[in-house]
C-alpha cells in the first residue's frame, strides 16, 4: 500500500489553560480516502481538523504528510467569506496568493451550481449558496487534500442531501483525500469509505468502522436498510461511550 | 419625506417664536438679535463670511484628512505587534484625554506659520477616534478567514491588506465621522485661543470679534454658518461611508 495521507503517531492537544482536547491518538489516512469523523459537541474533532491542516502544533506526538499533499482546501462550519469581495474574487483568494490570477474560477464556480454569480457579494446569496462559494473557494486550486468542519450542519436536509450528492460526485472524479466531519452519523456513513467515532472529550478513537455500502452512492441508498444498520450500529457506539462518560 | 420635512418644521417654529419673542419683549439686538437680523447679517457679510467660512474649512478638511491618514496609519503599526500597542496606545489615550486649549498657547509659541498651528490643533483633536476605532477593526478580524489566508500561505502584508484593512474599513469609517466633527471643532477651538486676524482670519475668530464689537447677529450668523458647515460634513462623510460599503455592510444596507 502506498504512503498515507496522514499519519499521525501519539498526537494530543492541550490548550493553552489546560484544556485537554484530543487524547493521544494514532492513525493512518490512506491517500484518495474519504474519512468521516463522529462525535459528540466538543471532543476534539474541530480541533483534530486544525492539527491535521497545519493550523495548530500538537502538544505530543506527530504528524506526517505524504508528499505532494501541502496543498490542503479546508471548509468552515461557517461560509467565512470575505463580505467585502465578490463571489469570483472570494473563490480565487488561494491562486491569488500562488500568483495564478482567476485560473479555473469559472469552472469551479460551474461544478458547485453556481456559474452566472460570479460578480454576486455573499450577502446578496443564501446560506446554501454561501456554503457553496466556500467549498468552490477551497477545490479551485485541486487540492489533493480536503478538509472540512461540519459544512453542512446550517443547512435545511433537502440543500443537504444535494451537496452530498455533489460533493460525493466531485470525490470520485477527484480522487481527493478527503476528512470529513459531522454530527449527523447518517451524512457520515452516507458519503464516507470509513467512519471515526470520537469519545466524549478529551477525544480518542472509540472506533474506527469500515462503510459497507456500494462506491457509487445513489441517492436511493439514503433509505437503505443497509446504511440504516451501519447507522444504528454507530449510534450504539456513541451511546455507549455517552452513559459512561455519564456515569462516571 | 418626514425625516426630512419634521424636523425642519420645528426649526421654523421655533425660529417664528424667538422672532416674536424678541418683538414681543423688546429685547435690544446686542443682546438678542432677532432671526432676521441675523439673516440680513448674513447676506449683508456675505463675501466676508464665505473667505472665513473658506479659511476653516480649509484647515478641518486638511486636519481631517492627516488625522485619517496618520491614524490608519499608526492603527497599522500598532496592529502588528502587541508590545508595540502596549508602548503607544496610552500615548493616543492621552492626546485624546488633554483638552486641546491647555496645548494651543504651546503650539503657538513653537510654531510660527497660524495655518500649521491651526492644522496641528486640530488634527490633535481628531486623531484618537480614528486611532482606536481603526485599532479595533484590525482586531476583530475573523479568525477562521486569519487561518484561511495563513493555511493558503499569505504573506504577513497580504494578509494586512487583503484581509485585516477591509474588515477594520467599516470602523475606519465609523471612527472618521466622528473625527469630522471633531477636526471642526478643534479648528474653531485653535481659532478661538490663536485669535488671529487680518485677512486670513477663519469663522471662529470672526465670531469672537464680532462678539467683542457687540454685533451680536453677525457673531450669531457665523455660529449659523460654524454649524452648517458641520453638519455638511457630517453628511458627505456619511455618504462615503455608505458608498464605500454598499455592497456589503449591513450599515449601508439599502433599507
Ligand atoms: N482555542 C481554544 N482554546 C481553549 N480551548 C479550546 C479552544 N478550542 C477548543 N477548545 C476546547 O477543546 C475542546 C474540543 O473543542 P473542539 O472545537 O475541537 O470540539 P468539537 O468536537 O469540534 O465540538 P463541536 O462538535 O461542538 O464543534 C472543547 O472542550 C473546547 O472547549
Ligand atoms: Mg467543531
Amino acid at each position: 500500500m502506498s504512503e498515507p495521507a496522514f499519519r499521525l503517531t501519539g498526537v494530543a492537544k492541550t490548550y493553552p489553560g489546560g484544556i485537554s482536547a484530543l487524547s493521544p491518538t494514532t492513525l493512518d489516512i490512506a491517500r484518495g480516502s474519504f474519512v468521516g469523523l463522529v462525535g459528540p459537541s466538543g471532543c476534539g474533532k474541530s480541533t483534530l481538523l486544525r492539527l491535521l491542516a497545519g493550523l495548530l502544533t500538537p502538544s505530543e506526538g506527530e504528524i506526517t504528510r505524504g508528499s505532494g499533499t501541502t496543498d490542503t482546501g479546508f471548509v468552515f462550519q461557517d461560509a467565512t467569506l470575505m463580505p467585502w469581495a465578490n463571489v469570483a474574487a472570494n473563490v480565487a483568494l488561494p491562486l491569488s496568493f500562488k500568483r495564478r490570477g482567476a485560473e479555473g474560477v469559472a469552472e469551479t464556480l460551474k461544478r458547485v451550481g453556481l456559474d452566472g454569480f460570479a460578480g454576486a457579494y455573499p450577502r446578496e446569496l443564501s446560506g446554501g449558496m454561501q456554503m457553496r462559494v466556500s467549498i468552490a473557494r477551497a477545490i479551485v486550486t485541486n487540492p489533493p487534500v480536503l478538509l472540512m468542519d461540519e459544512p453542512f450542519a446550517a443547512l435545511d436536509e433537502f440543500t443537504r442531501f444535494r451537496l452530498n450528492d455533489d460533493l460525493h460526485i466531485l470525490w470520485q472524479q477527484n480522487k481527493w483525500t478527503v476528512v470529513f466531519v459531522t454530527h449527523s452519523i447518517r451524512e457520515a456513513v452516507f458519503l464516507s469509505q470509513r467512519v471515526i467515532v470520537m469519545s466524549p472529550r478529551p477525544g480518542r478513537v472509540l472506533a474506527d468502522i469500515a462503510v459497507r455500502l456500494p462506491d457509487q452512492r445513489e441517492p436511493g441508498l439514503r433509505s437503505s436498510h443497509i446504511l440504516a444498520d451501519q447507522c444504528a450500529e454507530i449510534s450504539e457506539i456513541l451511546r455507549r461511550s455517552m452513559d459512561g462518560a455519564m456515569a462516571a | 419625506m418626514t425625516r426630512i420635512v419634521a424636523p425642519l418644521v420645528f426649526g421654523v417654529l421655533l425660529l417664528a417664536a424667538w422672532e416674536i419673542g424678541v418683538v414681543i419683549g423688546e429685547v435690544p439686538s446686542y443682546i438678542m438679535p432677532r432671526p432676521s437680523e441675523i439673516a440680513s447679517a448674513l447676506w449683508a457679510n456675505a463675501g466676508d463670511l464665505a473667505a472665513a467660512l473658506a479659511v476653516t474649512l480649509q484647515v478641518t478638511v486638511a486636519a481631517l484628512a492627516l488625522a485619517a491618514m496618520s491614524g490608519a496609519l499608526i492603527a497599522i503599526g500598532l496592529s502588528q505587534s502587541q508590545l508595540a500597542e502596549r508602548v503607544f496606545f496610552p500615548y493616543a489615550i492621552f492626546l485624546q484625554v488633554t483638552p486641546i486649549v491647555t496645548i494651543a498657547p504651546f503650539v503657538i509659541i513653537w510654531v510660527e506659520n497660524i495655518f500649521i498651528v491651526l492644522l496641528i490643533l486640530a488634527w490633535m483633536a481628531a486623531i484618537f477616534p480614528v486611532i482606536s476605532n481603526t485599532l479595533l477593526g484590525l482586531k476583530s478580524v475573523d479568525q477562521n478567514l486569519k487561518d484561511l489566508f495563513r493555511l493558503y500561505g499569505a504573506t504577513r502584508w497580504q494578509t494586512v491588506r487583503r484581509l485585516m484593512i477591509p474588515s477594520a474599513l467599516p470602523y475606519f469609517l465609523g471612527g472618521l465621522r466622528i473625527a469630522g466633527g471633531l477636526a471642526l471643532i478643534g479648528t474653531v477651538v485653535a481659532e478661538m485661543v490663536a485669535g488671529t486676524s487680518g485677512t486670513r482670519s477663519g469663522l471662529a475668530s470672526r465670531l469672537v470679534e464680532a462678539s467683542y464689537r457687540l454685533e451680536l447677529a453677525v457673531a450669531l450668523a457665523c455660529f449659523a454658518l460654524l454649524s452648517a458647515a458641520g453638519l455638511g460634513l457630517y453628511v458627505v462623510l456619511d455618504a462615503v461611508s455608505r458608498r464605500l460599503l454598499r455592497h456589503w455592510h449591513e450599515s449601508a444596507a439599502a433599507t
